[in-house]
């Protein structure tokens, strides 16, 4: 079966995100003041595995070793089967 | 004589100038390429600066997954002597090699400047009697906040792994001395056993007067003293 992980990726809610402050400044010179922007990234994977169980193991394992980083950073797995 | 291994990732762009500086230092050098990097026989092993594997997904994250790094965490086991400077501390980070992290500097500039720094811990082989020393060195990085959990945090103050600490020209760990929004202005940090040092300045491009400061010749030449007085420390 061949499915599609998208993998959210986002700093801790105690880790800073300078570039949340940044694009939170940005949009009050827009005239839209809010009270706080955190940022992430989504990361999207196609691949093949044997059952929904298999692909989420191999998801979580892409998660944790490689796209976030366990010390600043939690991340998310949405699955589907395409 | 000592001889040191500098690892070359695609992307590292600081390993000849630790070699000049290193054989200012007099030490032999090699530089090592990522895939078939063999540490044995070293004393000691650089990881430079740069952006290796392009630091996509984030820096050092991808150098952590190389053959170069299983081999580095091999060495630094054996209690071969492992210095990290700017993208070598992230990997080290990322490797962990050291606690922490290094993320996006807080105001998101990249900054290329000169920093003050304290010597903090005369237990490695990089910072021999240089304890309480002020110095000064190059930065040049977008990337360098290192943040960790408040617990780590405690611990690296406790244990005394804080190597280097960014101050003012008095002493003083100031906000103003901080480049980059560390946590307690820490700049460098080492391992419990002492022999894995990382930082985010740049001791190679500080070597000789000609470049504006030696305090990073300091830094090596205390590697080439520790290993060269005490062979314990080398891995034969």
């Amino acid at each position: 079966m061949r499915y599609t992980a998208t993998i959210h990726v986002r700093p801790k809610p105690e880790v800073r995100d300078p570039q949340g402050d940044a694009i939170r400044s940005a949009l009050g010179s827009l005239g839209l003041g809010v009270a706080s922007v955190r940022t992430g990234k989504e990361i999207v994977v196609t691949f093949d595995a044997a059952d929904e169980s298999a692909a989420r193991v191999a998801a979580d394992t892409m998660g944790r070793e490689l796209l976030a980083n366990p010390v600043v950073e939690d991340f998310r797995v949405e699955l589907s089967a395409t | 004589m000592v001889r040191v291994a500098i690892l070359r990732f695609p992307g590292t762009w600081s390993e000849r100038d630790f070699a000049h500086a290193l054989e200012v230092a007099g030490a032999e050098t090699e530089i090592l390429w990522h895939d078939d990097a063999r540490l044995a026989g070293f004393d000691a092993a650089i990881v430079p600066g740069g952006f290796a594997y392009g630091d996509y997904v984030r820096a050092g994250a991808i150098a952590r997954l190389s053959p170069a790094v299983a081999e580095l965490r091999r060495f630094a086991d054996e209690g071969g002597a492992v210095l990290g400077s700017c993208n070598g501390f992230q990997i080290l980070c990322e490797a962990g090699l050291l606690p922490g992290a290094l993320t996006r500097n807080v105001g998101l500039e990249f900054r290329c400047d000169w920093v003050r720094m304290r010597v903090e811990s005369d237990a490695t082989p990089f910072t021999r009697g240089l304890r309480g020393d002020l110095v000064r060195m190059p930065i040049a990085h977008g990337e360098g906040c290192w943040t960790a959990d408040e617990a780590t945090i405690d611990r690296v103050e406790r244990d005394g792994l804080v190597a280097f600490r960014y101050v003012d020209e008095r002493g003083a760990a100031t906000p103003d001395a901080n480049p980059n929004g560390s946590a307690n202005n820490i700049a460098g940090l080492r391992n419990e056993a002492g022999n894995v040092v990382g930082l985010m300045p740049h001791p190679e491009r500080c070597a000789e007067e000609v470049l504006g400061g030696v305090d990073g010749l300091r830094v090596l030449n205390s590697l080439v003293t520790s290993l060269g007085t005490s062979p314990a420390l080398a891995v034969r």
